[in-house]
């Protein structure tokens, strides 16, 4: 633990000196992402879908992104999932995963061997957690064939504990989300399954038209079973997947996450299903969820009808103190904007959303503020999964635009078109990861696309506004502090964020939370209720800048 | 049933001719020249050549005749009327100014009085063939489908009457209802011509009314290939109407394309091609087309509905409230408006707002199952489940074919924590989706005529 509060201190100081040097223009404009090229990241990397004439389904779902500290210095490194050897896939050279380590001036550097964490299989996303507490952040790795947990050894060196853990999830895995399902104070996982699938299972997908093959759609094959793992705390993992009601309930599962839709201090789980109902556990306690999508009207479209969901996200976007849920589908099925109507019923009221992204296939994304005015914004990746769509559909296209929403207090709108050129460019995008990667106060994000180099976005002004980043150092909860319950206070504002599990889509995210206060200078209290039922009151706590508060003592001294 | 928009001087340009051949050369060849004129569309230079002629003989019925067609072009109808009728207070038997008066007053919707002016011709000439003709078609137009019955069935006793004739009769018994007296009056037009394609879209009516989808399809494929090169816009547009009531939307698209080529901006082949990119699921194409149709005809109801139709399923709620309001102040608006507008308020999660007008399409139409299904989900969420469950349930009974009321059901038991109904109707929903019920479209395609 000394080890880690120096290793941790080297980088609030570093943050401290960032913060110190940032400059703060006197003219306001809009928050814009600027694009970091490769050259100026140093992110050589291109995911490989390996995409064959047989048009296998995994081709086209993959991969994801993670932002996590894996050196615990402070600064966020990224990892980048990728294809990899499998029943239908014979790569013809290695193909690795990548982890980038921040050189904290814009660059990163590729210590994927070093690491050990290059995968080498058929990768799709990523779940980056503590999960033995040991202060450092570990991979879960979910792929096409058995996954891989690499624990972090706190060296930059990773090894796979996966069988030993007893997390190997068979089958098709698409997000893995940590979370502490039980409140034992112990990070749990949760995989989500895509369908039964292997080479045999391909069907021919074509028409007349084409002569040629087309990916199939999800409906054509059988639902598995998601995972969930209790973590024993003991470096390995009971799977629960059967006696927690999961297990019941088939899906076609892509996104996840893990939040508390009816404040019972308890994480139920929100996953989106392909061409199938999306599924919402509510967590029962004593380790039991129940499925209860349909009377919570998430599960179907309007008429009854499956949409293909993948994207998912939890957030309180209206202040009712109550978590909202969004799922992105496939074009022509419209996204859903869940407003929590409190007693675990849903409406679908997505504004402005609806007519931006009637043609496009969503899948990462995300709530956050990009503008630290306090409220959750909305960024979205899109991209159709059939190459040969635009022979097929009208006007929808296989490479889509990003999406950029900010909430106005009355609902979502459309900025996309004045928050930066990346916006007018296309994009295969998959998943999508937030952070902080240059600690400058607003988040950036970090879209990965199927087939194409991964893209870094850099947040240009949402930090115009103040804010205070806070990391949670659990000392009794969870370790990465899901569940936590934040509350923030400047004049007359009141804010809260839960801290979810997961969201987005394979992706994994910077742990720490940035607290937007807009123009205000002075933030009166933050409070923050542990899953532990701890809380910690914090007054004059520094703005425009990152600080630690650790569970039971609060502000953390420098 | 629609009324072509387009004034004809076909007949008119054999009238003058005819009626010329006693006055001088020069005046009559004049006079041609202006029709010739009318007939392209060059109505400024046709005045003009017309107001120099006429000072000559400025009572002249040609001239008069010739002036009310020019003004009924300018769609000045009321000038073009007195015209007309200032030429038959000079000379009652004057056969082209009643034709044209006749169109005028279909134009105008006054069928009786379109339908006494032809009567009028044959009282004068009752062997004038074109009134012959163009009388029962009116009276079909107007929906006097027994007096079309009657005249073509008169005609019959007294001698063979021609296929168009037997065709027209066969439509009226159709819309009468009368399949099984149809049926021989579309047979004997065929024993005339086997590639009559007008009966053959007869006969494929009848089956289409008898549910005989296959025999339907069989009978338009034909109708379409007969019909490729036809060049009247007024049957392509028949034609394409029962294409898409079948589901052949290829074959009324290109129909209703040819129709429009044919006949350039004419409402009702608009409103009909947007319909079938509708069909198609091409809301975007659809939306040109009644952008268009109400750039021509802002005040068209049916325009404005389908407009804010589009719209509403682009989920752009406010423009598709404004044009679905606009068509709401139509005296003849139709329950469907009121059931968008419903939908509008319902999906901006205003349901106290969307019942009322749910409840007006239902006080419309009782038998409104979408309605219904509406009315119920907006209960629901408004937590009075009892309301909710009476209107789904009568929707269920209405339409039970349809699976957004099963699945609202379902969603209704499942929150009163009655999980067995709830799946029970989720069984429902699934099996209706595996024999193609009607749960792909999230709103239902409003109709492309009113109700009749």
């Amino acid at each position: 633990m000394i080890k880690i509060g120096v290793s941790f201190l080297l980088g609030l100081l570093a943050l401290t000196s960032i913060a110190q040097r940032a400059t703060r223009p006197a003219v306001r404009g809009p928050v814009t992402f600027e694009e970091v090229p490769t050259q100026a990241s140093k992110i050589n990397w291109t995911h490989n879908n390996a995409q064959s004439p047989d048009r296998q389904l995994p081709e086209t779902v993959g991969a994801g992104c993670a932002f996590f500290d894996y050196d615990n210095d402070g600064w966020m490194d990224i990892y980048l999932v990728n294809s990899g050897p499998s029943d239908f896939y014979t790569p013809a050279v290695p193909l690795k995963n990548g982890l980038f380590r921040n050189n904290r001036d814009g660059t990163f550097t590729d210590v994927t061997d070093k690491a050990g964490v290059a995968g080498g299989r058929f990768g799709m996303g990523v779940g980056a957690a503590d999960y033995d507490g040991d202060g450092n952040v570990d991979l879960y790795v979910t792929n096409y064939g058995p996954n891989i947990l690499y624990r972090n050894n706190g060296n930059g060196t990773f090894t796979d504990v996966t069988d030993k853990a007893g997390v190997t999830a068979p089958g098709w895995s698409t997000c893995a989300t940590w979370f502490d399902y039980d409140n034992d104070n112990k990070l749990d996982l949760f995989v989500s399954s895509f369908v039964f699938y292997d080479k045999s299972q391909n069907p021919l997908c074509t028409d007349a038209t084409l002569q040629q093959r087309y990916y199939c759609v999800p409906r054509l094959f059988k639902p598995t079973p998601s995972y969930l793992y209790r973590n024993l705390g003991n470096g390995t993992f009971q799977d629960v997947s059967r006696e927690s009601g999961i297990a019941d309930h088939p899906g076609k599962s892509f996104g996840a996450v893990a939040t508390d839709i009816n404040n019972d201090g308890l994480l139920d789980l929100f996953v989106a299903n392909d061409t199938m109902p999306n599924f919402l556990f509510l967590n029962k306690g004593k380790g039991k969820f129940e499925e209860i999508g349909l009377a919570a009207g998430v599960a179907y479209g309007e008429s009854g009808r499956p949409r293909s969901g993948m994207g998912v996200d939890a957030a309180d976007y209206d202040g009712d103190g109550w978590q909202d849920l969004f799922v992105a589908n496939i074009d022509h099925e419209f996204f859903s904007l869940y407003h929590n109507e409190r007693e675990s019923i849903f409406t679908d009221q997505p504004g402005e959303i609806a007519p931006s992204t009637q043609l496009l296939s969503g899948w990462g994304l995300k709530f956050f503020d990009y503008d630290n005015d306090g409220d959750p914004d909305l960024f979205l990746v899109n991209g159709h999964p059939d190459d040969m769509i635009e022979s097929r559909i009208p006007r929808v296209r296989h490479r889509e635009p990003l999406l950029m929403f900010e909430n106005t207090g009355r609902g979502f709108k459309d900025v996309s078109s004045q928050s930066g050129a990346v916006f007018a460019k296309m994009f295969s995008g998959r998943g999508m990861a937030l952070g902080d990667f240059d600690n400058d106060g607003d988040s950036d994000v970090l879209a990965s696309n199927n087939g194409e180099p991964p893209l870094l976005l850099r947040n240009q002004g949402g930090n115009r506004n103040n804010w205070i980043g806070l990391q949670l150092v659990a000392t009794k909860s969870n370790p990465e502090a899901v569940g936590a319950v934040i509350t923030w206070q400047t004049g007359a504002v009141k804010r809260s964020r839960l801290k979810i599990g997961g969201g987005s889509y394979l992706a994994s995210h910077d742990p720490r939370e940035i607290l937007g206060v807009g123009t205000a200078t002075k933030i009166d209290s933050i409070e923050i209720r542990w899953p532990s039922g701890k809380i910690d009151k914090l007054t004059n706590a520094p703005l425009n800048r990152y600080v630690k508060v650790v569970e039971g003592e609060g502000l953390a001294s420098k | 049933m629609f009324i072509l928009k387009t004034l004809t001087i076909a007949l008119l340009t054999v009238a003058i001719c005819f009626q010329c051949a006693a006055q001088d050369q020069e005046f009559a060849k004049s006079l041609e020249h202006v029709a010739t004129l009318i007939r392209d569309n060059r109505v400024v230079e046709a005045e003009r050549q017309l107001a120099s002629i006429s000072r000559s003989a400025p009572n002249s019925p040609d001239v008069l005749n010739l002036m009310g067609t020019i003004r009924a072009k300018q769609n000045r109808l009321n000038e073009a009327e007195a015209l007309f009728l200032q030429v038959l207070r000079i000379e009652e038997r004057f056969t082209p100014a009643r034709m044209n008066l006749s169109y005028l007053y279909m134009v105008k919707r006054e069928p009786d009085k379109a339908l006494f002016q032809l009567k009028e011709i044959l009282r004068f000439d009752p062997s004038n063939a074109e009134a012959a003709q163009k009388l029962p078609e009116m009276m079909l137009a107007a929906g006097k489908f027994d007096e079309c019955i009657g005249f073509i069935e008169n005609l019959r006793k007294a001698g063979a009457v021609s296929p168009d004739l037997l065709v027209m009769l066969g439509d009226a018994y159709v819309a009468k209802g009368a399949l099984p007296e149809a049926e021989p009056a579309y047979l004997l037009a065929l024993e005339d011509r086997l590639d009559n394609a007008a009966a053959l879209l007869g006969l494929a009516q009848i089956s289409r009314l008898k549910g005989e989808m296959r025999e339907t399809s069989i009978y338009l494929a034909r109708v379409a290939t007969l019909s490729a090169d036809s060049n009247s816009p007024e049957f392509l547009y028949k034609f394409a109407l029962l294409a898409l009531r079948v589901g052949m939307v290829d074959q009324a698209k290109a129909a209703l394309e040819r129709s429009l080529k044919l006949r350039p901006d004419e409402p009702p082949f608009l409103l009909a091609l947007g319909v079938a990119w509708l069909s198609r699921g091409d809301l975007f194409e659809a939306e040109k087309l009644f952008r268009r149709l109400i750039e021509i005809e802002p005040g068209n109801s049916l325009g404005q509905l389908h407009l804010g139709y589009v719209l509403l399923n682009q989920k752009k709620y406010r423009d598709a409230r404004l044009w679905l309001e606009k068509s709401a102040r139509s005296p003849n608006a139709i329950p469907e408006v009121f059931y968008y507008l419903g939908l509008v308020a319902q999906e901006q999660n205003d349901d106290a707002g969307a019942i009322p007008l749910f409840e007006k399409a239902v006080q419309k139409l009782p038998n409104y199952a979408h309605a219904r299904i509406a009315l119920g989900a907006s209960y629901m969420k408004l937590r009075n489940y009892t309301r909710a469950r009476e209107e789904l349930e009568t929707a269920v009974k209405l339409d039970p074919n349809e699976p957004k009321a099963h699945y609202n059901l379902a969603l209704l038991y499942a929150r009163l924590n009655d999980s067995a109904r709830a799946q029970e109707e989720m069984k429902i929903v699934d099996s209706l989706k595996a024999k193609g019920g009607s749960a792909d479209g999230v709103i239902v395609v409003p109709p492309v005529s009113p109700r009749p």
